[in-house]
């Protein structure tokens, strides 16, 4: 858990893979990087088995950049299509059994805390809806409820892609998918609902077709969980196998989706805004000057 | 046979919006040359594809069309391209990176 992990062991260089030199020698590690100088350092995320165009694998590879602190970073995840992509990445990777994957991160950040005190070290779960919503739904409320501090990102793709195509807690009220032929007969759970009611120190729904607002959404919860509370994330991102939309237009899917029902939304409590204006100078957090006496009249 | 994007250097180095490296899913897969476009008296670098990455879902096609208006990428047989760029040969510098396009042998 420090730079030196990635290192090699002195004279073991030349036998390493080009992909892990690269990642040693011109890595984010120990550098700020940003989704605008993307393509022109390595990242941490590798070559992985998810699908083509895929919005989810687009979500993970602006995630990964986004991280504050990549080395110091650990993710966790479930069964699902995302661990697929999040275990190909140069931070470590937990794997929780099916729904486990917050009470697994509780126990994880606690221990990192015991370990390494003040120093800043970050969980990060990234989850779909099936694992969050539905089989992990008790452990990812209670971990909200006793305020344990890391970030919870859910990947939402309103359907369990990886298994042939269910419903969901997370699916439309009527939709119809491939092992749901008949339609949904309930409502989408209000996850942003709960989470605010469980007391997350920053909430926000947000969609890959904004790069920029995808990274400073992931860098304010990291930074947030280190020291506040429990902050959540859901990201809409599409499936295009179940939900049969072409590989080229997912961005316009995703587009579609944004201005229809998964709007930019941001709750942020008092004491998260303070703490981002006076520890890491969040413009929009300062307090803001007192506004001059309007001129009176001539 | 199977389609990779291509990327028109002529039209990328005269904009250099970079939108396509933010919006491929796959990493490193559309790197960006910061000389690639200078050597050719063009203002800016250009973007790339390292092919032994790319799925061809062309998502970068819809975004340099729709979202960047520049119509730069299109998706092409990697048997037609002449040159491509890949991973073993992409080089990573200070800004930037730089890769050797040669033709990629296909079995």
């Amino acid at each position: 858990m420090s730079l030196d992990y990635v290192k090699f062991s002195p004279g073991f260089d030349k036998f390493m893979p080009k992909e892990y030199r690269d990642m040693v020698e011109h890595g984010p590690f120990g550098k700020k990087t940003t989704v605008s100088q993307m393509g022109s350092f390595k990242e941490i995320l590798e070559e992985h088995p998810m699908c083509a165009g895929c919005a989810m694998t687009l979500f993970i590879r602006l995630a990964m950049i986004s991280f504050p602190n990549p080395e110091d970073t650990i993710t966790v995840g479930t069964a699902g299509c995302g661990r697929l992509a999040i275990s190909q990445a140069a931070v470590p990777f937990v794997y929780g059994n099916y729904g486990d994957q917050n009470a697994v991160a509780s126990g994880l950040s606690r221990g990192l805390k015991l370990r390494f005190g003040d120093k800043p070290k970050d969980v990060v779960v990234m989850a779909g809806d099936g694992g969050m919503a539905d089989i992990g739904f008790s452990m990812t409320l209670h971990s909200w409820f006793r305020k344990e501090r890391f970030t919870t990102i859910m990947l939402d793709n309103e359907v369990y892609g990886n298994t042939g195509g269910q419903e969901s807690g997370m699916t439309n009220k009527g939709q119809v998918l491939k092992m749901a032929p008949l339609g949904k007969k309930f409502e989408k759970m209000d996850m942003i609902g709960m989470a605010k009611l469980a007391g997350c120190a920053y909430v926000a729904t947000v969609v890959p077709n904004n790069p920029r607002r995808v990274e400073s959404v992931i860098k304010k919860a990291v930074l947030i969980a280190r020291e506040i509370g429990p902050t959540y994330i859901q990201a809409y991102t599409s499936c295009n196998i179940e939900y049969s939309i072409p590989t080229d237009k997912v961005m316009e899917d995703a587009k579609s989706v944004e201005t229809d029902r998964y709007a930019f939304s941001e709750h942020i409590t008092d004491e998260a805004k303070e703490y981002l204006a006076t520890r890491y100078g969040f413009k929009e957090y300062l307090p803001k000057p007192a506004t001059a006496a309007a001129l009176p009249k001539a | 046979m199977y389609l990779v994007a291509d990327i028109d250097v002529d039209i990328c180095a005269a904009t250099s919006c970079k939108l396509c490296t933010q919006y491929c899913p796959e990493a490193n897969t559309i790197n960006y040359d910061d000389n690639a476009g200078k050597d050719k008296g063009h203002k800016y670098g250009s973007a790339y594809v390292a092919v032994d990455r790319c799925k061809g879902c062309a998502q970068c096609v819809w975004v340099c069309d729709n979202m960047a208006k520049h119509h730069a990428i299109k998706m092409t047989m990697i048997d037609q391209l002449p040159k491509a760029a890949i991973t073993d040969r992409i080089t990573y510098l200070d800004k930037g990176t730089k890769a050797i396009a040669a033709p990629v042998e296909v079995a």
